[in-house]
Protein backbone atom coordinates (compact mmCIF):
# COMPACT_ATOMS: atom_id res chain seq x y z
CA UNK A 1 0.00 0.00 0.00
CA UNK A 2 1.38 3.29 -1.19
CA UNK A 3 1.08 6.26 1.39
CA UNK A 4 1.83 9.80 1.22
CA UNK A 5 2.53 12.41 3.59
CA UNK A 6 2.86 16.09 3.09
CA UNK A 7 6.09 17.37 4.38
CA UNK A 8 5.38 20.95 3.30
CA UNK A 9 3.23 22.51 0.63
CA UNK A 10 4.09 26.40 0.34
CA UNK A 11 1.27 27.29 -2.21
CA UNK A 12 2.69 31.12 -2.27
CA UNK A 13 6.37 29.78 -3.36
CA UNK A 14 5.37 26.70 -5.08
CA UNK A 15 6.88 24.53 -3.44
CA UNK A 16 5.52 20.84 -2.15
CA UNK A 17 7.56 18.09 -0.35
CA UNK A 18 6.14 15.10 0.83
CA UNK A 19 7.38 11.59 1.81
CA UNK A 20 6.44 8.36 -0.34
CA UNK A 21 5.86 5.00 1.43
CA UNK A 22 5.51 2.08 -0.12
CA UNK A 23 6.77 2.40 -3.35
CA UNK A 24 10.08 0.95 -5.29
CA UNK A 25 12.37 3.09 -6.94
CA UNK A 26 11.38 2.26 -10.45
CA UNK A 27 8.01 3.82 -9.27
CA UNK A 28 9.54 7.13 -7.86
CA UNK A 29 11.57 7.71 -11.18
CA UNK A 30 9.05 7.18 -13.68
CA UNK A 31 6.73 9.93 -11.44
CA UNK A 32 10.09 12.40 -11.86
CA UNK A 33 10.26 11.46 -15.40
CA UNK A 34 6.87 11.98 -16.18
CA UNK A 35 6.74 15.33 -14.41
CA UNK A 36 10.07 16.74 -16.37
CA UNK A 37 8.85 15.07 -19.51
CA UNK A 38 5.55 14.81 -20.24
CA UNK A 39 3.71 17.46 -18.19
CA UNK A 40 2.55 19.81 -21.15
CA UNK A 41 2.92 23.67 -20.45
CA UNK A 42 2.84 27.42 -22.67
CA UNK A 43 6.07 28.99 -23.81
CA UNK A 44 6.49 30.83 -26.33
CA UNK A 45 7.71 29.04 -29.97
CA UNK A 46 7.66 31.19 -32.89
CA UNK A 47 8.89 34.99 -32.79
CA UNK A 48 8.60 37.27 -35.82
CA UNK A 49 10.72 40.40 -34.96
CA UNK A 50 9.44 43.11 -37.06
CA UNK A 51 11.71 45.30 -35.47
CA UNK A 52 14.99 45.10 -33.13
CA UNK A 53 18.05 47.59 -33.32
CA UNK A 54 19.10 46.70 -29.61
CA UNK A 55 22.33 45.96 -28.51
CA UNK A 56 20.90 42.08 -28.34
CA UNK A 57 20.91 40.31 -31.49
CA UNK A 58 17.75 38.92 -32.69
CA UNK A 59 18.36 34.79 -31.80
CA UNK A 60 19.74 36.04 -28.28
CA UNK A 61 16.28 38.07 -27.88
CA UNK A 62 14.46 35.02 -29.17
CA UNK A 63 16.03 32.43 -26.84
CA UNK A 64 15.52 34.81 -23.78
CA UNK A 65 11.80 35.21 -24.83
CA UNK A 66 11.08 31.62 -25.08
CA UNK A 67 11.88 31.14 -21.49
CA UNK A 68 9.60 33.35 -20.21
CA UNK A 69 7.24 31.04 -18.07
CA UNK A 70 4.08 31.77 -19.08
CA UNK A 71 0.67 30.55 -16.48
CA UNK A 72 -0.80 27.48 -18.39
CA UNK A 73 -4.77 26.85 -18.83
CA UNK A 74 -4.88 23.26 -19.78
CA UNK A 75 -8.79 23.12 -20.11
CA UNK A 76 -8.60 25.73 -22.70
CA UNK A 77 -5.79 23.88 -25.22
CA UNK A 78 -4.19 21.13 -27.17
CA UNK A 79 -1.22 20.47 -28.40
CA UNK A 80 -0.79 20.97 -31.58
CA UNK A 81 -0.21 17.57 -32.99
CA UNK A 82 -3.30 16.40 -31.49
CA UNK A 83 -5.28 19.39 -32.67
CA UNK A 84 -8.37 19.53 -34.46
CA UNK A 85 -6.26 21.71 -37.11
CA UNK A 86 -3.69 18.87 -37.30
CA UNK A 87 -0.78 21.01 -36.41
CA UNK A 88 -2.16 24.07 -38.32
CA UNK A 89 -2.56 26.86 -36.00
CA UNK A 90 -5.78 27.46 -34.34
CA UNK A 91 -7.20 29.59 -31.44
CA UNK A 92 -7.40 26.30 -29.81
CA UNK A 93 -3.88 25.51 -29.81
CA UNK A 94 -1.72 28.60 -29.53
CA UNK A 95 -1.89 32.50 -28.70
CA UNK A 96 -0.79 35.46 -29.78
CA UNK A 97 1.15 37.97 -27.82
CA UNK A 98 2.59 41.27 -28.96
CA UNK A 99 5.24 43.59 -27.79
CA UNK A 100 6.16 46.71 -28.70
CA UNK A 101 8.63 49.30 -26.85
CA UNK A 102 10.48 52.30 -27.35
CA UNK A 103 13.68 53.45 -25.69
CA UNK A 104 14.53 54.08 -23.26
CA UNK A 105 13.52 51.50 -21.50
CA UNK A 106 13.90 48.19 -19.73
CA UNK A 107 11.78 45.67 -22.01
CA UNK A 108 9.78 43.54 -18.77
CA UNK A 109 7.85 40.11 -19.45
CA UNK A 110 5.06 42.24 -18.52
CA UNK A 111 5.13 44.50 -21.51
CA UNK A 112 3.95 40.97 -23.55
CA UNK A 113 0.35 41.44 -24.41
CA UNK A 114 -2.01 38.10 -24.49
CA UNK A 115 -4.91 37.77 -26.69
CA UNK A 116 -5.97 35.53 -23.72
CA UNK A 117 -6.14 37.15 -20.38
CA UNK A 118 -5.17 33.31 -19.20
CA UNK A 119 -2.09 32.87 -20.27
CA UNK A 120 0.19 35.66 -18.87
CA UNK A 121 4.08 35.58 -18.33
CA UNK A 122 4.47 34.32 -14.26
CA UNK A 123 7.02 36.63 -13.58
CA UNK A 124 5.53 40.09 -14.66
CA UNK A 125 9.63 41.43 -13.43
CA UNK A 126 11.75 39.44 -16.26
CA UNK A 127 14.11 41.89 -18.05
CA UNK A 128 14.29 40.87 -21.79
CA UNK A 129 16.54 43.53 -22.57
CA UNK A 130 17.36 47.20 -21.89
CA UNK A 131 16.65 49.69 -24.88
CA UNK A 132 18.29 53.02 -25.40
CA UNK A 133 17.11 56.27 -26.93
CA UNK A 134 15.78 55.66 -30.32
CA UNK A 135 16.29 52.21 -30.43
CA UNK A 136 12.95 50.17 -30.08
CA UNK A 137 11.63 46.40 -30.26
CA UNK A 138 8.67 45.29 -32.25
CA UNK A 139 7.92 41.57 -31.48
CA UNK A 140 4.42 39.45 -32.18
CA UNK A 141 5.09 36.02 -30.68
CA UNK A 142 3.52 32.51 -30.99
CA UNK A 143 3.13 30.84 -27.58
CA UNK A 144 1.69 26.94 -27.91
CA UNK A 145 2.17 23.71 -25.57
CA UNK A 146 4.50 21.60 -25.48
CA UNK A 147 6.22 18.97 -23.04
CA UNK A 148 9.90 19.14 -21.64
CA UNK A 149 11.05 16.24 -24.03
CA UNK A 150 10.90 18.49 -26.56
CA UNK A 151 12.84 21.73 -24.92
CA UNK A 152 13.86 22.23 -21.24
CA UNK A 153 11.38 25.87 -21.51
CA UNK A 154 8.08 23.59 -21.10
CA UNK A 155 9.29 21.38 -18.20
CA UNK A 156 7.00 22.66 -15.07
CA UNK A 157 9.02 22.51 -12.57
CA UNK A 158 12.24 21.19 -10.86
CA UNK A 159 11.50 17.41 -9.23
CA UNK A 160 14.27 15.25 -6.90
CA UNK A 161 13.55 12.94 -4.48
CA UNK A 162 15.86 10.85 -2.35
CA UNK A 163 15.57 7.75 0.06
CA UNK A 164 14.41 9.08 3.86
CA UNK A 165 17.60 9.12 6.11
CA UNK A 166 17.45 7.76 9.64
CA UNK A 167 19.91 8.43 12.75
CA UNK A 168 20.87 5.08 13.95
CA UNK A 169 22.80 6.35 17.26
CA UNK A 170 23.59 3.92 19.46
CA UNK A 171 26.10 4.69 22.42
CA UNK A 172 28.07 7.95 21.14
CA UNK A 173 31.60 9.05 23.20
CA UNK A 174 31.30 12.32 22.41
CA UNK A 175 27.91 13.72 21.13
CA UNK A 176 29.13 17.24 21.40
CA UNK A 177 31.89 16.31 18.66
CA UNK A 178 28.93 15.34 16.10
CA UNK A 179 26.63 18.03 16.75
CA UNK A 180 29.26 20.46 16.35
CA UNK A 181 30.72 19.26 12.57
CA UNK A 182 26.61 19.16 12.21
CA UNK A 183 24.94 22.41 10.74
CA UNK A 184 23.70 24.78 13.65
CA UNK A 185 20.09 22.87 14.85
CA UNK A 186 20.12 19.77 13.47
CA UNK A 187 21.35 18.17 17.06
CA UNK A 188 20.94 18.56 20.50
CA UNK A 189 22.68 16.95 22.79
CA UNK A 190 19.94 16.56 26.51
CA UNK A 191 21.97 14.00 28.60
CA UNK A 192 24.75 13.14 26.49
CA UNK A 193 22.82 11.61 23.95
CA UNK A 194 22.03 12.87 20.75
CA UNK A 195 18.77 14.37 20.07
CA UNK A 196 17.92 15.48 16.20
CA UNK A 197 15.80 17.47 14.33
CA UNK A 198 13.94 15.55 11.84
CA UNK A 199 13.03 17.76 9.30
CA UNK A 200 16.42 19.16 9.25
CA UNK A 201 18.29 15.77 9.43
CA UNK A 202 16.03 15.48 6.08
CA UNK A 203 16.88 18.30 4.44
CA UNK A 204 20.77 17.85 4.56
CA UNK A 205 23.01 15.10 3.28
CA UNK A 206 25.28 14.65 6.22
CA UNK A 207 25.85 10.86 6.42
CA UNK A 208 29.46 11.22 5.75
CA UNK A 209 29.57 13.96 8.62
CA UNK A 210 27.82 12.08 11.32
CA UNK A 211 30.19 8.95 10.88
CA UNK A 212 33.53 10.49 10.55
CA UNK A 213 32.28 12.75 13.62
CA UNK A 214 31.28 10.14 15.73
CA UNK A 215 34.03 7.40 14.84
CA UNK A 216 31.06 5.11 12.80
CA UNK A 217 29.32 4.71 16.24
CA UNK A 218 26.20 7.03 14.45
CA UNK A 219 25.00 6.05 11.45
CA UNK A 220 22.61 7.46 8.53
CA UNK A 221 20.62 4.61 7.07
CA UNK A 222 18.96 5.11 4.25
CA UNK A 223 15.07 3.44 4.58
CA UNK A 224 12.80 2.29 1.89
CA UNK A 225 10.50 5.68 1.37
CA UNK A 226 11.30 8.62 -0.88
CA UNK A 227 11.10 12.04 0.05
CA UNK A 228 9.86 13.99 -3.12
CA UNK A 229 10.80 17.68 -3.06
CA UNK A 230 8.62 19.35 -6.57
CA UNK A 231 9.36 23.51 -7.11
CA UNK A 232 7.15 24.51 -9.65
CA UNK A 233 8.15 27.08 -11.88
CA UNK A 234 4.56 28.87 -11.92
CA UNK A 235 3.22 27.95 -14.94
CA UNK A 236 0.78 24.99 -13.37
CA UNK A 237 0.26 24.99 -8.93
CA UNK A 238 2.57 21.49 -7.84
CA UNK A 239 -0.65 20.08 -7.59
CA UNK A 240 -2.23 20.08 -11.18
CA UNK A 241 1.68 19.21 -12.46
CA UNK A 242 1.74 16.25 -10.38
CA UNK A 243 -2.12 15.45 -10.76
CA UNK A 244 -1.00 15.69 -14.96
CA UNK A 245 1.79 13.35 -14.50
CA UNK A 246 0.18 10.68 -13.51
CA UNK A 247 -2.71 11.52 -16.30
CA UNK A 248 -0.13 10.86 -18.71
CA UNK A 249 1.97 7.99 -17.22
CA UNK A 250 -1.92 6.50 -17.10
CA UNK A 251 -2.46 7.19 -20.84
CA UNK A 252 0.94 5.94 -21.63
CA UNK A 253 -0.05 2.26 -19.92
CA UNK A 254 -3.33 2.47 -21.59
CA UNK A 255 -1.65 2.82 -24.94
CA UNK A 256 0.70 0.12 -24.14
CA UNK A 257 -1.89 -2.17 -22.68
CA UNK A 258 -3.97 -1.89 -25.94
CA UNK A 259 -0.93 -2.41 -28.22
CA UNK A 260 -0.39 -6.36 -26.58
CA UNK A 261 -3.68 -7.02 -26.71
CA UNK B 1 26.22 40.93 -20.21
CA UNK B 2 22.49 40.98 -18.43
CA UNK B 3 21.29 38.93 -16.40
CA UNK B 4 20.10 34.99 -17.44
CA UNK B 5 16.58 34.40 -17.81
CA UNK B 6 16.80 31.39 -16.19
CA UNK B 7 19.29 29.77 -13.42
CA UNK B 8 21.82 27.88 -16.11
CA UNK B 9 21.88 24.85 -13.76
CA UNK B 10 18.32 24.26 -12.53
CA UNK B 11 16.65 26.71 -14.51
CA UNK B 12 14.23 28.37 -12.10
CA UNK B 13 13.62 31.44 -13.40
CA UNK B 14 15.35 34.20 -12.02
CA UNK B 15 15.42 37.63 -14.22
CA UNK B 16 13.25 39.15 -12.48
CA UNK B 17 14.81 39.16 -8.93
CA UNK B 18 18.03 41.12 -10.18
CA UNK B 19 16.70 44.44 -10.14
CA UNK B 20 15.89 43.88 -6.32
CA UNK B 21 19.19 41.90 -5.32
CA UNK B 22 20.98 45.14 -7.17
CA UNK B 23 19.10 47.86 -5.34
CA UNK B 24 19.53 46.46 -1.95
CA UNK B 25 22.95 45.38 -2.82
CA UNK B 26 23.52 49.45 -3.22
CA UNK B 27 21.66 50.26 -0.07
CA UNK B 28 25.02 48.10 1.89
CA UNK B 29 22.10 45.20 3.07
CA UNK B 30 24.23 41.77 3.54
CA UNK B 31 24.63 39.52 0.90
CA UNK B 32 23.42 36.55 2.05
CA UNK B 33 20.63 37.80 3.48
CA UNK B 34 19.05 39.06 0.19
CA UNK B 35 19.95 36.40 -1.47
CA UNK B 36 17.96 33.67 1.60
CA UNK B 37 15.03 36.42 0.82
CA UNK B 38 14.78 36.20 -3.06
CA UNK B 39 14.22 32.63 -2.38
CA UNK B 40 17.53 31.55 -3.93
CA UNK B 41 18.46 28.42 -1.91
CA UNK B 42 20.59 26.30 -4.47
CA UNK B 43 24.33 27.62 -4.59
CA UNK B 44 23.87 27.18 -8.97
CA UNK B 45 21.20 30.28 -8.67
CA UNK B 46 23.36 32.05 -6.07
CA UNK B 47 26.43 31.78 -7.78
CA UNK B 48 24.94 33.65 -11.04
CA UNK B 49 24.09 36.77 -8.72
CA UNK B 50 27.54 36.60 -7.08
CA UNK B 51 29.18 36.65 -10.45
CA UNK B 52 27.31 38.61 -12.33
CA UNK B 53 27.92 42.07 -13.87
CA UNK B 54 25.89 44.25 -15.73
CA UNK B 55 27.45 45.26 -18.96
CA UNK B 56 24.77 45.76 -20.81
CA UNK B 57 24.19 49.27 -20.39
CA UNK B 58 27.65 49.83 -21.72
CA UNK B 59 27.56 47.67 -24.06
CA UNK B 60 24.86 49.28 -25.85
CA UNK B 61 26.44 52.30 -26.60
CA UNK B 62 29.00 50.94 -28.85
CA UNK B 63 27.78 49.94 -32.57
CA UNK B 64 26.34 46.38 -32.98
CA UNK B 65 27.54 44.02 -35.84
Amino acid sequence: MMTIEILESDVKNNKLSFVLKGADSAFANSLRRSVLRDVPTMAIEDLEIRKNNSILYDEMIAHRIGLIPLTTDLKGYNISEDCKCKGEGCASCQVKLTLKVEGPATVYASDFKSKDPKIKPVFPGMQITKLLKGQKLEIEATAVLGTGKQHSKWAPGHIYYKNKPVLNAGNVKNPEKVAQACPPGVFEVKNGKLVANQALLMKYDLAGTIEEASNGEAKIEETDDFIFYLESFGQLSCRETLEKATETFESQLIEFQKLIK
Amino acid sequence: MIIPMRCWSCSKPISHLFESYKERMEKGEERKKVLDELGLERYCCRAIFLGHVDLLETASEFKKF
